[in-house]
């Protein structure tokens, strides 16, 4: 055995144990489990749309589309074939996985070959379209088959259900794989020369068109293959589990890590993912802490950037300048809670349900982060000890002679 | 034979003639300048011939292939490089990478093998690198490879466009405006690598340019055009006593 496959058989062997741990830890069922299995599917879904939007540049809204063909493919095929499906469970997983995978490419070719023409804001439109119109078509087409009806607003329930949390973490740590293997290539390369300039990789020989299409192909081919996990992980399918928002929050998840960046799309939609989950728990709080925390929020979130555009003294003080910002912020919100509570009209108002400011928190971390860093949070780069130790301790800018 | 040969090359742009029935041939290994006032056509020239643009009629052959109406990956998989005269660099890329991306081209795993990253396909890539790399040395780009390409000085910018469409292996070199922007020292250094180029590498290169003492110390062959019409072609000493030229140039005399 050479030296390749001996790494080749490592990586597998380390892959297989960390969706295997995963599933050992969180795989007894219940929300636990809910939350591993889904965090794996967006990380695919946030991955497979980078390699569109991030990697190629090709601004796609409709990746929710994909997934749903993906879904529905799996849904109607195990509606038909209850027998087959219950006999070997996780075979027909597995079967269901490259089925929705190869609907997931074929719809993403027939969408790219027309729409890939068309650029930027255009192109967004039109994807956003194709989204909205799988939606639509699921929602409206109730189709009655001898095992049961398929399709419909309501969706349709399925008589198999099966989790495997390791399946779905298998699928995410395949798409990583890949979109990194690619990146590593030549072949990345002309896909990263499209986003950068598609007239000059024109001329210097790359199909672009080919390229592009080859993007969404298999960037929906990965969305599609997720939905099928989807589909027998949730035991339904219906048009509510597709909509606009999971495109847009995908989206936000690529933008978000740092278009281009695969590590930071896997960050980005585990934060994105489990941010919303975690705050779940929020207590009740008086209105004056509410308005206290936003406005505390303000006053660091604005202190930092004064410091990130002012300042560029060593490392050690800038962090030390960014403790003092949240340190004013958190000044900030005690103060003003503690006035506003004194005012007796607002201290007479009841308590915020913490449910209900669930979606607050998200927006505003969405908000301070893409005010505190536009470029992403790991921006072009993919994260390293190496990138870290750079971006930290960082000399004043060298440009050789 | 010609290598390239323009054949009444014509284009119109709505009522526009941007290029009126052009002809010049280019034999294997000249240095051939294209010249003339803003606006003359030059740089839609070069569109036509690297397929940006169809001609509207006209022919235009590369070696004895018609390349009209190509489409430009295919023309610059014939051989046909060029430089852009508002520099086109893969911005966010390292300089490294620009010119890996020039080798694309002659990169031969497959996709397949390049999702799976089997050795063939890190070593393809590893031999692109190491060309690229070779290359960078020519023109003088080897210290700065790993830099952002979007952080070079105007003039190495300008450099690693014409490293970038070497790294294609081409037979012609089309460069637009090369030593636009860059310092009486650059322009001199220039000179020298685009000679050095042409001998080491045997190709054969067109370009445009405004510097006349660029222009006319450099190239063997010139042809000039004024509002998309072809006003003159020759050496260089003839070139610079045309009437028609001075006239284009400087206006009629009163």
């Amino acid at each position: 055995m050479n030296q390749f496959w001996l790494v080749r058989a490592g990586s597998f062997v380390l892959a297989f144990a960390f969706a295997f741990a995963l599933d050992a830890a969180f795989g007894g069922g219940g929300y636990a489990q809910r939350l591993v299995m889904l965090a794996a599917l967006w990380v695919t879904l946030a991955v497979s749309l980078n390699l569109i939007n991030g990697i190629t540049g090709q601004f796609s809204m409709g990746h929710a589309g994909f997934y749903a063909v993906g879904a529905y493919t799996a849904a109607i095929l195990t509606t038909l074939n209850p027998a087959l499906a219950e006999q070997n469970k996780l075979a027909w997983l597995l079967l269901m996985i490259p089925t929705g995978a190869l609907v997931g490419a074929i719809a993403g070719f027939v969408v790219g070959v027309p729409s890939l023409r068309l650029r930027g804001d255009y192109l967004a439109i039109v994807t956003l379209g194709f989204g909205e119109i799988v939606r639509i078509v699921a929602q409206n087409i109730n189709i009655k088959t001898p095992k049961g009806d398929v399709g419909g607003a309501y969706g349709f329930t399925l008589d198999v259900k099966l989790t495997a949390v390791w399946v779905a973490w298998m699928l995410a740590i395949a798409v990583i794989a890949i979109c990194r293997n690619l990146l590593r290539t030549a072949h990345g390369l002309a896909f990263l020369a499209v986003r950068e300039d598609e007239v000059a990789a024109l001329a210097m020989g790359v199909n672009v068109t080919r390229t592009k299409v080859t993007a969404f192909v298999i960037g929906s081919a990965m969305a599609g293959a997720a939905g099928a996990i989807l589909a027998l992980f949730e035991g339904r399918a219906s048009p509510d589990m597709f909509t606009m928002d999971q495109s847009f929050i995908v989206v936000t998840m690529v933008v978000l890590g740092g278009t281009g960046s695969i590590t930071g799309s896997v960050l980005a939609a585990l934060l994105l993912f489990y941010l919303p989950e975690k705050t779940r728990e929020l207590s009740n709080m008086p209105i004056s802490s509410v308005a206290g925390l936003f406005i505390g929020i303000g006053v660091a979130v604005s202190l930092a950037r004064m410091i990130q555009q002012r300042y560029h003294g060593p490392v050690a003080q800038r962090i030390g300048l960014n403790f003092g910002a949240i340190g004013a912020g958190v000044v900030t919100m005690a103060v003003i809670g503690f006035v506003l509570q004194q005012v007796p009209a607002i201290a007479a108002q009841p308590l915020v349900a913490g449910a209900k400011l669930r979606m607050v928190v998200f927006a505003i971390v969405l908000i301070v982060l893409m005010l505190l860093r536009p470029q992403g949070v790991l921006g072009h780069h993919e994260f390293s000890w190496d990138w870290v130790r750079r971006t930290l301790f960082r000399k004043p800018a060298e440009v050789p002679a | 034979m010609s290598l390239l040969a323009l054949d009444e090359a014509t284009i119109k742009f709505g009522g526009l003639t941007a290029v009126n029935a052009v002809s010049f041939r280019i034999q294997p290994g000249e240095l051939f300048g294209l010249i003339g006032p803003n606006g003359a056509g030059k740089t839609t020239c070069f569109n036509l011939i690297t397929g940006v643009y169809r001609p509207t009629s006209g022919c235009i052959k590369f070696g004895d292939r018609d390349i009209q109406g190509s489409p430009p990956n295919l023309i610059a998989s014939l051989g046909i490089a060029r430089t852009f005269q508002n520099i086109r660099l893969f911005k966010s890329l390292s300089v490294l990478e620009n010119v890996v991306v020039g080798g694309y081209l002659r990169h031969k795993s497959s996709f397949w093998s390049a999702v799976n990253f089997f050795p063939s396909a890190i070593r393809d890539t590893e031999r692109l690198r190491s060309e690229a790399m070779d290359l960078l040395r020519v023109l003088n780009l080897a210290h700065v490879a790993d830099a952002r390409s979007a952080d070079l000085s105007y003039g190495m910018q300008r450099r690693l466009e014409i490293a970038r469409a070497m790294a294609t292996q081409p037979k012609l070199l089309l460069l637009d405006e090369p030593a636009a922007g860059m310092n009486p020292q650059e322009k001199e250094e220039l000179n020298g690598m685009v000679q050095r180029i042409r001998d080491e590498f045997g190709l054969t290169v067109l370009l445009i340019e405004h510097d006349m003492r660029f222009v006319m110390s450099l190239c063997e062959r010139i042809v000039v055009l004024d509002a998309g019409r072809e006003i003159a072609q020759g050496p260089p000493a003839e070139i610079r006593s045309n009437p028609k030229v001075i006239a284009a140039y400087l206006g009629e005399a009163v």
